[in-house]
C-alpha cells in the first residue's frame, strides 16, 4: 500500500494553496499527495472562463493554471483522474482511476477539499411537467464554456446568485435570449456592480418577489407561469401570467460536498451543512481537515484560498506534532 | 420489406407487458413487445409507490387479491435471478384510534383469508421500537412481514432485457392505431403509423390506454378507465433512516392514503394523494398536492426533514370503475387477451398477472416448448452489476478489465463510465439521458444531475457516434440542448 504523510482530496484552490502552505512549512513534497477527480488541477475554477479573480482579476481558467503551475514547479506529486469513494478513521484511503485501478493509499492525516455541488431544483416545488431544458447552472456553464453548446434560445433564469448572473450575461453573449432572472427574496443574491454588469448592460430585466408556479411542455419547454408574492412571500392573486420560453435554469446556491465525510463519522453541521471543525479546521476525527468550498460555502475565491493557508498551517502542526511524538517513542526504546 | 409474423405481438412495454414477456422467453415462441414510448416503463410503470403489498387490501375472492398474493411471491426470487434491488422490509398500517383499531382487524382477518402470512397487530411499544420517529399519537399497527420494496423501472429492465436476450423482438415509438383480424387465416395486423407486424396471439396491457386499445380492436371494455394521478416527493439519503418500514395510515374511503417509505436505493418516499385527471398523460406536481402529501407525512412522521426533496413527481392510476383487474380473453376475438385496470397492486401482482396470462394463450391453443439454451440472466454476459453494487474485488477486476470503470461520472451516486457505456450497449440500448439515468442512477441523487448531466450526454454522443446536441432527454424531441455558441 502507498503511504503518505499528507493526503488532500481535490486540487480546486483551497487543496492547493494548502498543499504549498505545507511543503512551506518544510514537509518534504513526496511526502504529500493531492488526488483529483477530474483530468487536471484547479477546481472549479477551470469552468469559469470570467474575470474576477483574486486580486489580479484573473479569469478563473487564469487562476487554475497559475496555481497548478506552482504544485508542478515544487514538484508536488499528484493524481487526476482519481476518485477517492471512501476514507477510514484509520486515514486509509480508497481510491479509483481507469490508470491506476482501485487504490489504497494510507495516510498520516488527510485534508478535505472537496468543494460543493449545486444544490437541486427539489426544494423549488414548481408544478407542471418535467420536459427536457431545464437545466442547473452548473449544467449550463459546463455545456456553454466547455462544450460550445446553447442550452436554448430563450432563456428564463431562477436565482439572483452570483453565478445565475454570470450565465445570464454569458447566454447573452453567445447568441441566447434572456427573457429575465427571477427571485422570490425582495433583494438579489449577488452584488450591485455584478447586477448592472450581467443584466443591466443587455438589458435583461431581474424580476425580484416572483417565482416559477408551473412548467408547460410535453417534450421541450415551451412556457412557465409566473406570479407575485407579497412581503411574506405569499402568491398574490391575480398575478399569474404564462411567458413563452424554450429553456429554465435554475441556481438555488450551493452545498458543501460531504459525501466521504458522513461514512467515516465526521459531525455535519445543520446550518452550514459542512462539517464541524475546530480552529485548525480539524474536524471530530483525528487528523482529518477540510477547508474551503467543502468546509463552508465562500463567496470568494480569496476566502476560499485562506481557508486553504488555514488549513494547510494546522495540518503541519499536525504532522509536526506526529512526528514528535513518534520521535520521542523510538527513543525511549 | 416483408412484414413480420409472430406467435404473440404484448402491446405495452409496462411491468404486465414486460412480464409477459419475459415468461414466454423461456419458451420456443416467436414474440414482440409494442410500445408507444422510446423506452421500457414508460407509463404508470415509472411512476408509483414501489411497494410489493402483500395482499391484505383487496378484498377476498377478488384477481386482485388471488394475484397479489401469489405475485408478491414471486418477486423476490425474480429479483435474485436478474440481480434487481429488491428488500422485504415489511409494512405497518398505522393506527391512531379504536375506530382505526377496528379497521386493522378487518384488514387482519382479510389477509388471513387472501393467504398472508406472518400478519399481526402490534402496539405502541413495539411500534416505537420499530419505527422510532413515528407519531407519538400511533397507538397501533398492523405489520405485514412479507411486504417489500423494489425498483419498479429497474425490475421491468431486468425482465425485458431477459426477454429480449432469449429472442423477444422490441419495438418503440410503436404507438397502435389500428389492429385488423383476418378470419381466414385468423391472424392479426398490428400497425403503429407506417408500421406493421403480424401476430396469432395478442396481448393488450396498454395500461391507461387499454380501453383504447380494446376499441381500436372494435371491441369493448365492461367498464370505464378512470386516471387518477397520484403525487411523489423524493428525500436525500441523508434521510433515509426516518422509516425501516412501509408505513401507511389506515385506509380510508379514498384509498390507502399517504405514506413514508424508504426505497431500495436508500431514500425517502413520500405520496401519494389520489386526484382524479382529466388527462390521462397528466404526470405533473402541483404545488396544492405537495402540500397535501407533506401535511399526510408529517401525520406520520412529525419531525420529517421535508427540506431534503431531491426531487418531485407524479404517475396515474388506471382506476376500473369495476374495481377489479380484468385479465381475460376477448368475447369477441379469439387468442386476443385483455389486461385491463391494472391498477395498484399492480407492480406486486405482476409475476402472477403474466403467469395468469400464460395460462390464458396456453388454455386457448398456443403451444410452450421450452427453449434449450434459454439464458437465465439480464444479457449473455450476466446481470449488468453497478460498480456502486460491486464487492471490493469485484471493483478491482472490473476496472482491470475495462479502465471505464475506474472514471467517476456521476458523484452524488459513484456512477462510473463503465456503467454508463453498458447501459447503453445492453440489449434494450439505453440511448437517452433519462435512459442511463434509470438504468445506472447517473443523475438521481443529491444534485439531480448537476454535476453529471453534461458528462452523461457527451458519452452517449461518443457511444452513438452523434453530436452532443443530438442527445436527447427522453423522447424524439427532448434534445437537451439546442445550436451551438456563437465562438465556435
Ligand atoms: C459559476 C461560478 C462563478 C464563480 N465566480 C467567482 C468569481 O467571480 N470570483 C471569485 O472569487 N470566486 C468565484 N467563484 C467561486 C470559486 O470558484 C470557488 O469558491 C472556489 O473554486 C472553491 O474552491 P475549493 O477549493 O473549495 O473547491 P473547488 O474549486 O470546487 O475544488 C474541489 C475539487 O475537489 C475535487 N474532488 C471532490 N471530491 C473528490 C473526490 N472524492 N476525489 C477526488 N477529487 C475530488 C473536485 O473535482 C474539485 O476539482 C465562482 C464559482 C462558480 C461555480
Ligand atoms: C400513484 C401510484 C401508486 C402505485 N403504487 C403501487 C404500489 O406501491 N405497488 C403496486 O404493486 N402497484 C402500485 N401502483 C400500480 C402499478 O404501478 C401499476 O399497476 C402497474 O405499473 C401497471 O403496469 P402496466 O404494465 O399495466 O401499465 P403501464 O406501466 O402504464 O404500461 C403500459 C404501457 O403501454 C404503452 N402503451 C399505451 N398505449 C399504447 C399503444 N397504443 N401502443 C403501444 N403501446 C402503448 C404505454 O406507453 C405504457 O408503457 C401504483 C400506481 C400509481 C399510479
Amino acid at each position: 500500500m502507498m503511504k503518505k504523510k499528507l493526503v488532500i482530496i481535490g486540487s480546486g484552490p483551497s487543496g492547493i494553496v494548502c498543499a504549498l502552505n505545507v511543503y512551506k512549512s518544510g514537509i518534504k513534497a513526496e511526502d504529500i499527495l493531492i488526488i483529483e477527480r477530474e483530468d487536471e488541477l484547479g477546481g472549479t475554477l477551470n469552468l469559469c472562463i470570467h474575470q474576477g479573480f483574486g486580486k489580479n482579476e484573473l479569469t478563473g481558467t487564469e487562476m487554475a493554471s497559475e496555481l497548478s503551475a506552482l504544485v508542478k514547479k515544487n514538484n508536488i506529486p499528484y493524481l487526476v483522474g482519481t476518485t477517492v469513494i471512501s476514507i477510514t478513521k484509520e486515514k486509509i484511503i480508497t481510491a479509483v482511476s481507469p490508470t491506476l485501478g482501485y487504490t489504497k493509499i494510507q495516510a498520516d492525516a488527510i485534508v478535505l477539499a472537496t468543494g460543493c455541488r449545486e444544490r437541486s431544483r427539489g426544494g423549488l416545488s414548481i408544478g407542471g411537467t418535467r420536459p427536457a431544458g431545464i437545466a442547473s447552472a452548473g449544467t449550463v456553464q459546463r455545456f456553454v464554456n466547455i462544450e460550445g453548446y446553447l442550452p436554448g434560445k430563450k432563456t428564463v433564469i431562477i436565482g439572483s446568485t452570483d453565478i445565475a448572473l454570470i450565465i445570464a450575461r454569458r447566454l447573452s453573449l453567445e447568441g441566447g435570449q434572456v427573457l429575465f432572472v427571477c427571485d422570490t427574496r425582495a433583494k438579489p443574491q449577488a452584488h450591485k456592480t455584478d447586477i448592472s454588469e450581467c443584466l443591466d448592460y443587455f438589458g435583461t430585466p431581474l424580476k425580484l418577489r416572483t417565482t416559477v408556479t408551473r412548467i408547460f411542455g410535453k417534450e421541450r419547454v415551451e412556457a412557465i407561469e409566473i406570479a407575485d408574492l407579497d412581503k411574506d412571500g405569499k402568491l398574490i392573486k391575480g398575478t399569474k401570467q404564462k411567458i413563452e420560453c424554450d429553456s429554465l435554469v435554475y441556481s438555488c446556491g450551493f452545498l458543501p460536498e460531504i459525501e466521504l465525510m458522513q461514512e467515516v463519522g465526521i459531525e455535519i453541521k445543520k446550518l452550514t451543512h459542512g462539517p464541524k471543525t475546530d480552529k485548525r479546521l480539524e474536524t471530530n476525527v483525528d487528523g482529518i481537515f477540510a477547508c474551503g468550498n467543502a468546509r463552508i460555502i465562500h463567496d470568494d475565491v480569496e476566502d476560499v484560498m485562506a481557508d486553504g493557508k488555514r488549513a494547510g498551517k494546522g495540518v503541519s502542526d499536525y504532522l509536526w506534532f506526529l512526528n514528535k511524538r513518534d520521535r520521542i517513542r523510538e527513543e525511549e526504546r | 420489406m416483408a412484414i413480420k409474423s409472430y406467435d404473440v405481438a404484448i402491446i405495452g412495454a409496462g411491468i404486465v407487458g414486460t412480464m409477459t414477456a419475459f415468461m414466454i422467453g423461456k419458451y420456443k415462441i416467436k414474440c414482440a413487445v409494442l410500445e408507444a414510448g422510446i423506452d421500457v416503463a414508460s407509463g404508470t410503470t415509472r411512476a408509483n409507490s414501489a411497494i410489493i403489498h402483500a395482499g391484505y387490501d383487496a378484498h377476498e375472492g377478488s384477481l386482485k387479491a388471488k394475484l397479489n398474493v401469489r405475485g408478491s411471491r414471486l418477486v423476490g426470487p425474480i429479483a435474485k435471478q436478474l440481480g434487481v434491488h429488491y428488500n422485504k422490509c415489511g409494512s405497518l398500517v398505522i393506527g391512531y384510534n379504536e375506530k382505526d383499531l377496528e379497521h386493522l382487524r378487518l384488514l387482519l382477518v382479510r389477509g388471513k383469508k387472501n393467504g398472508v402470512r406472518g400478519l399481526e397487530i402490534i402496539e405502541q411499544d413495539r411500534l416505537r421500537e420499530m419505527e422510532p420517529n413515528v407519531s407519538k399519537d400511533a397507538k397501533y399497527a398492523l405489520y405485514a412481514p412479507s411486504a417489500g420494496i423494489v425498483c419498479p423501472y429497474d425490475l421491468a429492465y431486468a425482465v425485458s432485457e431477459n426477454s429480449a436476450t432469449n429472442g423477444v423482438d422490441y419495438y418503440f415509438e410503436y404507438k397502435v392505431d389500428k389492429i385488423d383480424y383476418n378470419e381466414v387465416n385468423k391472424l392479426y395486423t398490428i400497425s403503429a403509423n407506417d408500421k406493421t407486424i403480424k401476430a396469432k396471439y395478442v396481448v393488450n396491457a396498454a395500461g391507461l390506454y387499454s380501453d383504447e386499445i380494446a376499441e381500436i380492436l372494435g371491441d369493448k371494455l365492461p367498464f370505464k378507465i378512470i386516471p387518477r394521478r397520484g403525487e411523489y416527493m423524493l428525500l436525500d439519503k441523508s434521510e433515509g433512516k426516518t422509516a425501516n418500514h412501509t408505513l401507511f395510515v389506515t385506509p380510508s374511503e379514498k384509498g390507502k392514503g399517504i405514506l413514508v417509505s424508504p426505497t431500495v436505493d436508500g431514500n425517502i418516499i413520500v405520496g401519494p394523494n389520489a386526484n382524479v385527471v382529466e388527462s390521462k398523460a397528466d404526470t405533473g406536481v402541483t404545488s396544492e398536492g405537495l402540500s397535501e402529501i407533506a401535511e399526510g407525512a408529517r401525520s406520520i412522521v412529525p419531525d420529517i426533514n421535508l427540506d431534503a426533496i431531491i426531487t418531485t413527481f407524479a404517475g396515474v392510476r388506471a382506476t376500473p370503475t369495476s374495481g377489479d383487474f380484468y385479465i381475460r380473453e376477448s368475447e369477441k376475438f379469439p387468442k386476443f387477451v385483455h389486461a385491463a385496470g391494472i391498477e395498484s397492486p399492480g407492480l406486486a401482482a405482476s409475476p402472477a398477472i403474466a403467469e395468469y396470462i400464460v395460462n390464458i394463450l396456453r388454455n386457448s391453443g398456443l403451444k410452450f416448448k421450452e427453449k434449450e439454451d434459454y439464458i437465465t440472466t439480464r444479457t449473455a454476459e450476466g446481470n449488468c452489476k453497478l460498480f456502486y453494487d460491486m464487492s471490493e474485488s469485484e471493483r478491482e477486476k472490473a476496472i482491470k478489465k475495462d479502465p471505464r470503470y475506474g472514471k467517476m461520472v456521476c458523484r452524488c451516486e459513484m456512477v462510473t463510465e463503465g456503467d454508463i457505456v453498458n447501459a447503453i450497449r445492453r440489449p434494450i440500448s439505453a440511448h437517452t439521458v433519462d435512459m442511463v439515468k434509470r438504468r445506472t442512477r447517473a443523475g438521481m441523487g443529491r444534485c439531480q444531475g448537476g454535476y453529471c448531466r453534461a458528462k452523461v450526454a457527451e458519452i452517449i454522443a461518443k457511444e452513438l457516434n452523434i453530436s452532443v446536441s443530438e442527445v436527447k432527454k427522453f423522447s424524439s424531441n427532448s434534445n437537451i440542448l439546442c445550436g451551438r455558441t456563437k465562438r465556435i
